[in-house]
């Protein structure tokens, strides 16, 4: 492995210790350390109070860090003439860069024990962990690397150099982040494809929520890169031919990508339910046969629409596929929209029947549906509530596992190996 | 025959780098490849390993695959620079299939004893020569394509691989070596192709070349003659 896998690991025990010392400290005052109220912390969850910010370090590093590895090994062989000589192993272009993605794969899990170590601490200071969840934080953050490796293979085959590929990379990343940004204004299709960028993805696995789709197309892209690190790897085969293949596998991705998100599915891995009704209300909901639609007057941008989607929209789509939903909107501020009458009106109609509310909270909502579907709301009860697992305790000796003894380890095992190849 | 390359061609944009190339390579012959700076050598052995594409044009190696029957070492490269000269050598022999039994010998007819633990990266010229040839001559193709063999080495040095790929073709290893000194090119080797603007010049052993020269002379003169 190269001295920037090196980096990386060094890199990545400060950086998720710091995500992790930060976010303990902020839990545990609001779990009533001194003297903070106690109380307030019941219900924090530790996945979005510790694992969702721990975890957020691989991100980073993901975006920052990995490309570089990646690259210096897709391009690594390219630049000093080896690829030259291997080529002629014969060896498919496929195999190598597949096992070459394995590997930056593997030493992607190794960079991934430091966050992983912060759940031994958590679990000593007597805390909570709850490991669907962390399998789902882990699972997002692995494809997450698997989708930066092959991004920057693809981008590695194709440019002579590590810089040229490491600014189309960044750049490639970069864009994601604007087509989140412009999807949230211009809603419709742009928003749908924002929800597939690495960035969106990821948050749907800190929320502990596996959607099918998601998975499906992260994998497609996954292998799609790497599909096009493979064809322009193989320096033998004319340019134009290259071209050709690269359509023909852009294409295919393309279908099976659209193909994908048409699938539902999706679990949520959370303990605290945080993307589902509680299972009383998805009983509920599950028994309405007739078609439910909703129309939404309110703005792209409007907070209200945004609370009303994640609070209540995101959860009743998973209980219920097949809800028509239509937002109406002049603009996609709202601004200059809050004195016509209409505006900020929640329509809800379930067999011709038909219901106004303005609330966007999750109550408000699943009372609007219950009525206008003249379904009898369930009885709440109190062992559907999400408690929490408040933890008043200081983040001990994480500061000294995080800043010292891991970059020991690590470096210390570099010069070691180091010494041992040469 | 091992191999035969029929009707080459390749093109840079506007630039014929080999236009209609053929010629024969035999069994265990040491063949030279010779012409002046920018006739297509290195761009004729590169389409031959199938490292870079040619436009038209064949290479003919019976029923077995190029890759089985040839194997090429290109010049000025650093392959895998973090590593070590012995880690290089062992991967030649682990990955690119070659031949275990030739180490320890290589290792002592190219010097590399004292090196062996050195990354590639920084080694001298000479001595990346040197591994370079010594990855080569590991590999088990029959046919070995080395360009410049001698770039970057010292007299000493060039006299004691010549005997070494001497020695390795004496075992039946059919050299094609790219030299562009034409003094040591007539020192080791049998036959000669010569390039010039990407064309075939010429093709045989020195007497066959000077008569298509229409004289006599030495190789020195038949390459004037004929460039």
């Amino acid at each position: 492995m190269s001295k920037a896998w090196w980096v990386l690991l060094l890199a990545m025990g400060p950086l998720a210790g710091m995500s992790f010392i930060s976010s303990a400290r902020t839990y545990a005052e609001v779990s009533g350390l001194n003297g903070s109220a106690a109380g307030v912390g019941e219900a924090l969850d530790p996945l979005s109070g510790v694992w969702a910010p721990t975890f957020s370090a691989c991100e980073l590093a993901a975006v920052f860090l990995l490309p570089f590895v990646a690259i210096g090994l897709v391009a690594g062989d390219r630049q000093s003439g080896a690829l030259r000589l291997e080529l002629q192993q014969g060896m498919t272009a496929a195999a190598r860069i597949s096992i070459k993605a394995a590997v930056l794969l593997a030493g992607w899990m190794v960079a991934m024990l430091s966050p992983l170590s912060a759940i031994v601490l958590w679990k000593t200071y007597g805390g909570s962990a709850y490991p669907p969840e962390l399998a789902t934080l882990t699972l997002g953050h692995i494809l997450n690397a698997g989708l930066t490796i092959s991004l920057a293979a693809a981008m590695a085959s194709f440019t002579e150099h590590h810089s040229t590929a490491a600014i189309l990379t960044l750049g490639f990343t970069v864009g994601t982040w604007i087509l989140s940004f412009f999807g949230s204004i211009q809603g419709g299709w742009w928003e749908r494809a924002a929800g597939y960028t690495p960035a969106a993805m990821v948050a749907q696995f800190q929320r502990g929520l596996v959607r099918l789709d998601v998975v499906l197309i992260a994998l497609i892209l996954i292998v799609t890169g790497l599909g096009f690190g493979s064809v322009w790897m193989r320096l033998g085969v004319a340019v134009p031919r290259r071209i050709y293949e690269s359509a023909a596998l852009g294409v295919l991705a393309a279908a099976a990508i659209f193909a994908s998100t048409f699938l539902t599915p999706c679990w949520d891995t959370s303990e605290s339910r945080t993307n589902s009704f509680s299972e009383a209300d998805e009983r509920a909901l599950a028994g309405i046969h007739e078609p439910l639609s909703i129309e939404v007057h309110l703005a792209q941008e409007d907070p209200r629409r945004v609370d009303l989607e994640s609070r209540a929209l995101s959860k009743l789509r998973r209980v219920i596929p097949r809800v028509q939903l239509r937002y109406v909107a002049a603009t996609s501020i709202g601004l200059f929209e809050q004195s016509n009458p209409g505006y900020g009106e929640i329509w809800y109609d379930v067999g011709g029947r038909k219901t106004m509310s303005r609330a966007t909270t999750a109550e408000a909502v699943l009372e609007a549906i219950y009525s206008v579907a003249q379904v009898k709301p369930p009885v709440e009860s109190d062992d559907d509530v999400f408690r929490g697992h408040p933890l008043a305790v200081a983040p001990k000796g994480a500061g000294t596992l995080f800043y010292i003894v891991w970059p020991a380890i690590f470096i210390s095992g570099g010069i070691f190996l180091r010494r041992r190849l040469i | 025959m091992l191999f035969e390359v029929r009707n080459l061609c390749k093109r840079f944009g506007r630039i014929a780098a080999l236009s209609d190339v053929s010629f024969q390579v035999r069994e265990g012959e040491v063949l030279g490849l010779i012409g002046p700076n920018g006739a297509g050598k290195s761009t004729l052995f590169e389409c031959l390993a199938g490292v870079l594409p040619c436009d038209r044009g064949s290479v003919e190696c019976g029923d077995k695959l190029v890759r089985d029957v040839l194997f090429y070492v290109p010049d000025g490269i650093a392959p895998w620079p973090s590593q070590s000269v012995r880690w290089a050598l062992e991967f030649t022999v682990g990955f690119l299939g070659g031949n275990a039994s030739f180490y320890d010998e290589l290792v002592d007819q190219l010097d590399l004893g004292e090196i062996l633990r050195q990354p590639i990266g920084t080694l001298s010229k000479g001595q990346r020569k040197r591994a370079l040839l010594a990855i080569g001559l590991l590999t088990r193709q029959p046919a070995l394509l080395i360009d410049e063999p001698f770039e970057g080495l010292d007299l000493r040095q060039a006299r004691d691989i010549a005997k070494a790929l001497r020695i390795h073709a004496a075992r039946g290893r059919t050299l094609f070596l790219s030299i562009h000194q034409i003094a040591d090119a007539a020192r080791l080797c049998d036959r000669f192709v010569l390039l010039d603007g990407g064309r075939v010049r010429g093709e045989g052993t020195v007497e066959e070349l000077a008569a298509l020269a229409d004289g006599s002379g030495d190789l020195e003169e038949v390459f004037l003659a004929l460039t």
